[in-house]
């Protein structure tokens, strides 16, 4: 009686027609799903949904400025008080507002009519913009504009540097009309247009930030070319046959219109930062098509027949072909356990991306090496008649790994496994959380954009903000939070707690700041008006005279147009880790102190930068542990099923997990702390990685009986085939995922591909010496047994290595 | 029996060769002005598809109808691109009535009689300005009954906005999120006087160097209340009003920068003071005026006074929550002339051109949209008219004769789906009410300083 996978094989291979036109009804199914793939990057879904700083930014999208692009003009031989700086900054005033997109209430410079400054009359007040109705050009004219600037605190501080060699020109977008490409190539081009020998030109702000990944995202489809045309050529000269070349490729290219078509027909966004992974996918299903080959290769060698070769591969590869891909899929799916939306749609598209390569990597490859043209090189391939080349080569070294890893060089090896294993463990544990990048870890750190924000930075208050969020209650009412003295009272005794004492922050604005500007203007311009009357009315008053004749929009960076909800802004110095902490803490006392709960509003802490960076530092944290440990549960309960041992489970775990200890133990010797990068890469490398240690611990089972239980020529045989395929693998993975390291321009890509191919080696080197070794040690029973499902139910003695394949490998 | 006497596109085609020739008299069928002249139908001077909207839309849209998403098309060409998207995308819908076609309903009486009295004696002198046949300053009605060209067409407006000598008007506002919900709701009052350019043919106080003076005061909510704006009109068109704001809680008057004119008054509306009226601005400042076409289009010139409602006050509907659009009633004016101008005098301008169109036989603007510098379309200035007559119910002005005014704005920035919808009502807070009629000092009561911080400290 045949073992039900037999069965299978033995139905699908005598039903080939049939099956074929399953696979092409289901594949045109999918593909009609293509029309509706989407590419998009959504910034806040890469944010962790549960956490209270995202939930505050959630609530308050518009605090912290998103919709804002900040240019800076700066002189490079002097300050901006000369004619030709102020006639560059006008007209790029006046080009910005002609961005697609922009919200022409909403643009400030000192060309604007919005930086006003003021001077007390007779009468009451004269209002007047800093610039005319043309740039200041003559000495006088220039003269007669720093004399306005000085009578324009707010410009002082955060239009101009103290320096007064640069300014900014702020412009926001209105965001249901912003196309992040389109305005992007607009300000570039304005960037560009204006840099010269005397004027350096930076761009900040989220939209910029967005036009900078995006604009890389295209050159993604570039990269991709080059690693699927490098994954080809690479397959080419390993197999040099026809099957070998067209079986993978068909094989995958069906997963993938399955994975793409899947998500198409779920019209859910495809996060293209996360690219990379499905074309670990990719490099996956070649590998494991390849190894499904190589292992026809070997039966057809033997019985001479497509078909029946076939038949068998599909039989016996059956079960360690599902058992890596489950685990493969495992990996993927619980990266949606951090609850970060991005990620749970990444892991939706992937995951069925992945089971979708078992109908495909079992069946459909089966049915296509039946109906392909036997390759001629059979025997080359499988070693008959010696082996040549890098096959020989290969074979080589994998003799060599074999050999420490049973007899007397055991001992030796067992003694570094322990070793490296104790150093790793202890290193790994003291790997810091989060990667703080001055700008965008998204982007390398010598980036144009990260370059602007340094240089904002240094010359403003700058970018690294912390929001208190001041919150209505009832905004419903007709009375406006933002104009009442208990508000306005508490921002500032908090503006006051956060600037006294130590780590206080660079800068701090909110409405109040504004307000008793307006109070000193209206009052007669003296300074000691400043203060306002700590009353409802008088609280009013301020509000009313910073607001007449304005739009409330001219205060989008510390009320909401409706005045019931504001925030107060910290900037600080850095978004460095202790820095961070600090800050944190300090704003929590300080809320503590002013009561977070008013009557008429909440204070709620926070958003900005340097919260969701925390938030970001947070899901890493409270997830590592928790996704490392669930995969090593849910794959120990699947290996321990399938190879009806939980000793076989263990024996598989261990070296992933070494390998996630050494990946950790490496970042934090190089100075890379975890992030969300790492959170993946260990997710995918436990799935992935493991797959080299079942196909080779399934080919021990299978060897076991074939070298009459000597567990030295096991071990040896088994290294020498199934090693093989795994270098292959590990080869193939890296030209696939190693490229994007040094051809992408986004950091965040290039981070994850190196750590997914380190992830890849190290996995690959455990696999080949942790795994035999512990075999050796260990010399679990479950090995002789002949029942597992990942053994085998016919007589293997026939497809087995061969002592000629062999050598001398004892 | 009626007897179609010309193909169907006769009347639209006629439209164009008049452009396209330079003509610019009024009517298709015969010119109009006689018709005015005589009292006539004004019917008569346009072929059956420029006076009936059933004719015009082939059956599809006839009086007593309700535009709405469904059948909007019809009427694309008749409505400005931004009333399209309100009802193609919005939910508005609009009462189609039938049309007006007795010229005493689309004038106030005085202002129409000093229209006829002084047709033909305007001319712009050599600084641009109109003047009147003795060289003097405009003595009331439309300068140019019959406009030639763009800049006659809009001059028409600007020298007497809301056509009488005298107007306080009481406003409600709401102001629109995009969500549809109500983010700012105030009552104020905008009074104007023309000092020149009346219909009285005098000069009021001797300022003749002056067209108006005008003021806006808030009367609701209380943290608003008493905030006021004073702007002094020059009757030069090249310069720029003086523009005064008073803060009562400071009793300070500020003053602004005479050429902010696109910026709102207060938070929350979208209205800039250069929309007011489609001519917010002095003309002079504004240039390259062209006259763009001329059309038939949909307008709210009838049936929008509701004085039979409580407080005057219309219904609203449509947008996020039902609240978005106030309930409008248009029908077929036969001919309109579409012009545009920019605002070449505002270095700073955010606005590129401006888009009117205004009905040829009243000379009133129906709507008016402004463009970004980009082109885009920005914001729309829908304005109803009309004669303030609703059954039984009839407001008066000082001739004794029906009142006709404005009876609603909607001013919607469509690029931040914004709206602000001013609504003339009869009285706002603070007890004032809608009049055409001095009573008394009105300067010193509600136009100068002192006025204004008087009002402030109510």
């Amino acid at each position: 009686m045949l073992s039900l996978r037999y069965r299978i094989a033995r139905w699908t291979m005598s039903h080939r027609n049939v099956a074929v036109v399953v696979f092409i009804l289901i594949t045109l199914g999918f593909a009609a799903g293509l029309r509706n793939v989407q590419l998009q990057t959504i910034f806040s879904d890469l944010l962790p949904k549960d956490d209270p700083f995202v939930q505050v930014f959630k609530a308050h999208p518009n605090f912290g400025n998103p919709l804002t692009v900040t240019l800076m003009v700066k002189r490079k031989d002097g300050d901006i008080y000369n004619g030709e700086t102020l006639a560059k900054v006008w007209q790029m005033t006046r080009d910005i507002d002609l961005a697609p997109g922009v919200d022409h209430d909403q643009i400030l410079s000192i060309a604007t009519e919005k930086a006003r400054y003021a001077e007390a009359t007779p009468m009451g007040i004269d209002v007047r913009p800093l610039m005319g109705d043309h740039p200041p050009s003559t000495p006088e004219e220039i003269d007669d504009f720093r004399n306005r600037v000085d009578k324009s605190p707010n410009s002082k501080t955060f239009l101009i540097s103290t320096d007064g060699t640069a300014t900014l020109i702020n412009a926001t977008f209105i965001e249901n009309r912003l196309d992040y490409g389109t305005a992007f190539k607009y300000l570039q081009g304005m960037v560009v247009k204006n840099r010269d020998s005397h004027h350096d030109i930076y761009m900040a702000g989220q939209p910029a930030l967005t036009g900078w990944v995006y604009e890389y995202e295209s050159q993604m489809f570039r990269i991709f070319a080059v690693t699927l045309g490098a994954l080809v050529i690479a397959l080419a000269l390993y197999m040099r046959n026809i099957v070998g070349v067209i079986t993978p490729i068909v094989t995958s290219a069906v997963a993938a219109v399955w994975g793409f078509g899947f998500v198409g027909w779920l019209k859910s966004p495809i996060e293209p930062l996360l690219m990379i992974v499905p074309l670990l996918l990719v490099a996956r299903s070649f590998s494991h098509c390849v190894q499904f080959t190589e292992r026809y290769y070997e039966i057809y060698a033997h019985v001479k027949d497509r078909a029946k070769a076939a038949e068998i591969t599909m039989g016996v590869m059956m079960a360690p072909s599902i058992l890596g891909i489950f685990t493969d899929i495992v990996g993927i799916f619980l990266i949606a356990v951090a609850p970060i939306p991005a990620m749970e749609r990444f892991a939706l598209f992937c995951g069925f991306w992945a089971i979708w390569l078992i109908p495909t990597g079992v069946f459909l490859i089966s049915l296509l090496l039946a109906a392909l043209p036997a390759p001629k090189n059979v025997d080359r391939l499988v070693g008959r008649g010696g082996d040549h080349g890098i096959h020989k080569i290969i074979k080589m070294v994998l003799r060599a790994i074999a050999g420490v890893t049973h007899g007397k060089p055991a001992r030796f090896t067992g003694v570094v496994i322990v070793v490296v294993a104790i150093f790793a463990v202890y290193t790994a544990l003291q790997i810091k959380i989060g990667n703080p990048t001055e700008g965008s870890n998204l982007l390398w750190d010598d980036s144009e954009f990260n370059t602007a924000v340094r240089q904002i930075n240094r010359h403003f208050p700058g970018v690294n903000t912390l929001e208190i969020i001041f919150e209505g209650k009832n905004i419903d009412d007709s009375s406006r939070v933002m104009h009442e003295a208990d508000t306005v009272l508490t921002m500032q005794k908090l503006q006051s707690l956060m600037e006294d004492g130590p780590n206080a922050p660079r800068a701090t604005l909110s409405f109040a700041d504004y307000l008793m500007e307006g109070n000193r203007l209206f009052s007669g311009g003296n300074p000691k008006w400043l203060s306002l009357d700590p009353t409802d009315s008088g609280v009013n008053a301020g509000a009313q005279a910073i607001m007449l004749g304005s739009s409330a929009k001219a205060f989008s960076n510390v009320i909401d147009f409706e005045q019931q909800n504001g925030t107060v802004s910290l900037w600080f110095k850095d978004n460095k880790q202790g820095t961070v902490d600090e800050a944190l803490k300090k704003a929590g006392d300080a809320v503590t102190q002013v009561r977070a709960d008013h009557p008429q509003f909440r204070i709620r802490l926070g958003t900005g930068t340097i919260a969701l960076q925390q938030a970001m530092n947070n899901v890493v944290e409270r997830y590592h542990w928790v996704i490392i440990s669930l995969l090593n549960i849910v794959i120990l309960l699947g290996c321990s099923l399938a190879y009806r041992s939980i000793v076989a489970g263990l024996i598989l775990l261990a070296p992933v997990n070494l390998a996630n200890f050494i990946l950790n133990a490496s970042m934090h010797l190089i100075g890379i702390g975890l992030d969300i990068n790492s959170l993946m890469v260990a997710a995918i490398g436990v799935g992935v990685g493991i797959d080299y240690g079942i196909y080779l611990l399934s080919r021990i089972c299978e060897e076991y009986h074939r070298h009459n239980h000597d567990w030295g020529k096991t071990i040896t045989a088994s290294l020498t085939t199934t090693g093989k395929a795994i270098l292959f693998t590990a080869t193939i993975m890296f030209i696939g995922i190693l490229p994007w390291y040094f051809l992408s321009a986004l950091k965040f890509m290039a981070d994850m591909g190196l750590l997914l191919v380190l992830t890849m080696l190290i996995n690959m080197v455990l696999a080949l010496v942790v795994l035999p070794y512990l075999v050796w040690v260990v010399k679990p029973r479950f090995v002789g047994r002949r029942d597992l499902l990942v053994g085998e139910g016919v007589d293997l003695s026939a497809f087995t290595a061969s002592d000629l394949e062999l050598g001398d490998a004892t | 029996m009626h007897i179609r006497k010309y193909d169907f596109n006769y009347g639209r085609r006629a439209l164009m060769e008049k452009v396209a020739k330079g003509a610019f008299a009024a009517g298709v069928l015969s010119p109009l002005w006689p018709i005015v002249a005589k009292g006539d139908n004004l019917a008569k001077a346009y072929p059956d598809e420029l006076v009936s909207i059933e004719a015009y839309t082939k059956g599809k849209i006839k009086p007593g109808d309700i535009v709405n998403a469904d059948n909007v098309e019809a009427v694309k060409d008749l409505l400005d691109p931004i009333a399209y998207q309100q009802v193609k995308t919005m939910g508005r819908h609009i009462n189609i009535v039938a049309p007006t076609t007795d010229i005493t309903k689309m004038f106030n009486y005085d202002f129409l009689q000093a229209t006829l009295r002084n047709k033909g004696k305007a001319h712009f002198d050599d600084t641009g300005n109109v003047v009147y046949e003795d060289g003097g300053p405009w003595r009331g009605g439309t300068p140019f009954p019959d406009p030639k060209d763009a800049k006659e067409a809009l001059t028409n407006i600007t020298l007497s906005w809301g056509r009488h000598d005298y107007s306080l008007y009481a406003i409600r506002d709401w102001d629109i999120q995009p969500s549809g919900e109500e983010a700012y709701q105030y009552d104020f009052v905008w009074a104007e006087l023309n000092t020149t350019a009346r219909t009285d043919g005098q000069v009021f106080q001797g300022m003749k160097d002056l067209l108006r003076l005008q003021s806006v005061w808030f009367t609701k909510p209380q943290d608003t209340a008493g905030t006021a704006f004073l702007s002094q009109w020059y009757y030069d068109q090249r310069k720029f009003p003086e523009l005064y704001g008073y803060l009562p809680a400071f009793k300070r008057v500020r003053q602004f920068p005479t050429n902010q004119r696109f910026e709102p008054l207060v938070p929350g509306i979208t209205f800039f003071l250069s929309d007011a009226w489609s001519s917010g601005d002095p003309m002079l400042t504004w240039g390259n005026f062209k006259t763009i076409g001329r059309q038939p289009m949909l307008g709210a010139i009838s049936g929008n006074w509701q004085g039979s409602r409580p407080n005057w006050e219309k219904a609203r509907h449509g947008g996020g929550k039902g609240k978005t659009f106030i309930d409008t009633y248009m029908e077929l004016i036969p001919e309109v002339i579409v012009l545009e101008a920019e605002p070449t005098g505002y270095p700073r301008a955010p606005v590129s051109k401006k888009r009117v169109w205004i009905d040829v036989r009243n000379n009133m603007y129906v709507a008016s949209v402004t463009y970004d510098r980009r082109g885009e379309v920005w914001k729309s200035f829908e304005t109803g008219s009309g004669q303030f007559v609703d059954g039984a119910a009839v407001f008066k002005d000082n001739s004794g004769h029906p009142a006709w005014s404005w009876t609603y704005v909607m001013v919607h920035d469509i690029q931040s789906n914004r709206m602000s919808i001013l609504s003339h009502v009869h009285q706002v807070t603070g007890g004032y009410t809608t009049t055409f009629n001095m009573d008394g000092d009105v300067v010193n009561k509600y136009m100068t300083s002192q006025a204004m911080q008087r009002l402030g400290s109510v």
